[in-house]
């Protein structure tokens, strides 16, 4: 069989398949064994990116090892990496329930994913303080409605002006409701667009195939 | 039995309509006949962006944020903007912009990074193309603190804000916003099209990021997808219509569709 049947072909036509078998599970009864295929199938994901995720790791690790053996600037940084990943996997190979390996997690892993996360507290006031300044009727208006709905979530605003409470619930239960869904639909749309182009082979970029299209600038 | 499980026969009816006019669309281009698309004012705003970055001698920045291609909901965006990045990277390279793309999946990178040596080369610059430099992969964590610290200290003049973003969208608009650079965002994430739309000098909403795609790529599968989820948004606003007269006047339908 030739090259392109494996690489393009293949992987397109099993793409269909499974988008065919999950539509088709969703609307129609189907037989156990449907069924049963189809949880099977999703439960590669997990399996296929676990290797990609193996795949990654191993291609990294040689990307800092040829850092630390070139003596590249910032090697240690790199020598840290690996020493971090060698102590993690041996306690984590030790069982995931092992004290030292929650240590790890609980006392490094967990804190730093919370401080990077904890950013958008610090740039989220800066750019209510950029934003929220009447410039013009619509940013007077996001204004307003920003100042209702704020005052209304925290604790005392509710208390020092009431009649915020029904008036930011209407915000939130009509006008932003509506145009929030309306987004959705949208969105909704675009994916099923995108299904159609991937299911009829028009659009390969998700195996990482990029074809000259007809057109383009 | 039934045939159709109870309570979807409505959404296999809309699904077969919308799926149908996507196909019908997609062979009306095919044959020849590609719909038109309106220019949106975004295409401007890539121009205007850029020529800024060169006039100021200063970087233009093209992040995308979460690029996992294996999620759907993630890949449709994602190839929007891969389209867009195609159009940006050329006109950075026709313009003679210092042009830089970091991003965080490994699969995403090495198709940016094609797409973007690629532009070099259509553009007749392919030594300004840098392989280590202009595409840059960066771990996810990694990237925030890489991000701001260099939109500060290379004073970045333009930076597009395009895929599917998440809460990152905060912290690189703001830091971006801060350092006076000239921004586009864009993406379809709902709950972060607000913070898009309010800090960005220029925005595209939702769905829009894909007619942007589609509009500056020409392809005609795009186009043509595009104008049969037209027909989708249509029988949606006649639904909203008759579903509004109808529970305005009292009359209760939501017993009608359990079929």
């Amino acid at each position: 069989m030739s090259d392109r049947l494996y690489k393009i072909q293949l992987p397109v036509y099993l793409t269909a398949l499974f988008i065919i078998l999950s539509v088709v599970e969703h609307f129609f009864p189907m037989p156990g064994v449907v069924t049963n295929f189809n949880v099977t199938m999703r439960s590669f994901v997990t399996v296929v990116s676990a290797a990609a995720f193996m795949l990654g790791i191993i291609f990294l690790t040689i990307s800092h090892a040829k850092t630390i053996t070139e003596q590249k600037s910032g090697w240690y940084y790199n020598l840290f990496y690996i020493a971090a990943l060698l102590i993690t996997i041996a306690f984590g190979l030790m069982g995931v329930r092992n004290e030292s390996f929650l240590f790890i997690y609980d006392n490094m892993t967990a804190p730093i994913g919370a401080a990077l996360y904890s950013l958008t507290a610090f740039y989220i006031t800066s750019a209510a303080f950029r934003v929220f300044r009447a410039r013009n009727w619509n940013a007077a208006i996001l204004l307003v409605c920003g100042f209702i709905v704020l005052t209304m979530l925290i604790p005392i605003g509710a208390i020092l002006l009431p009649p915020v409470v029904p008036i930011g619930e209407w915000l939130r239960s009509f006008p932003s409701s509506a145009g929030f869904r309306g987004m959705i639909m949208g969105t909704s749309l675009g994916v099923m667009g995108l299904a159609v182009r991937v299911l009829t082979g028009r659009q390969k970029d998700h195996l990482g195939i990029r074809e000259e299209r007809m057109g383009g600038e | 039995m039934s045939i159709v499980i109870a309570g979807r026969t409505l959404g296999l009816l809309a699904l077969v309509v919308i799926v149908g006019s996507i196909l019908y669309y997609m062979q009306q281009a095919y044959s020849g006949k590609i719909p038109n698309l309106r220019r949106l004012q975004a295409v401007d705003a890539i121009e205007e962006i850029m020529g800024r970055c060169v006039e100021m001698g200063r970087p233009a920045w093209y992040l995308m944020d979460n690029t996992n291609m294996t999620s759907p909901s993630v890949l449709a965006p994602t190839v929007a903007a891969f389209q867009i990045l195609a159009y940006t990277a050329r006109m950075a390279a026709r313009l003679g912009a210092t042009f830089f793309v970091p991003v965080t999946q490994g699969l995403a990178y090495s198709i940016a990074n094609d797409i973007v040596e690629e532009a070099y080369k259509a553009e007749g610059k392919p030594e300004d193309f840098d392989p280590l430099g202009t595409v840059m992969y960066l771990p996810d964590g990694a990237d925030r603190m890489y991000i701001i610290n260099n939109l500060w200290s290379q004073k970045v003049a333009g930076v597009f804000f395009l895929g599917s973003w998440y809460h990152k969208a905060v912290i690189f608009t703001e830091a971006a916003a801060s350092v006076g650079a000239l921004t586009l965002g864009g993406t379809d994430t709902t709950h972060n099209i607000p913070f898009l739309v309010a800090i960005c000098d220029y925005s595209i909403i939702g769905e829009e990021l894909y007619a942007l795609g589609a509009y500056v790529s020409q392809d005609p599968t795009q186009t043509s997808s595009l104008a049969g989820q037209d027909i989708g948004k249509y029988i949606a606003l006649i639904l909203i219509l008759v579903g509004s007269i109808l529970a305005t006047v009292g009359f209760d339908i939501s017993g009608m569709f359990a079929w």
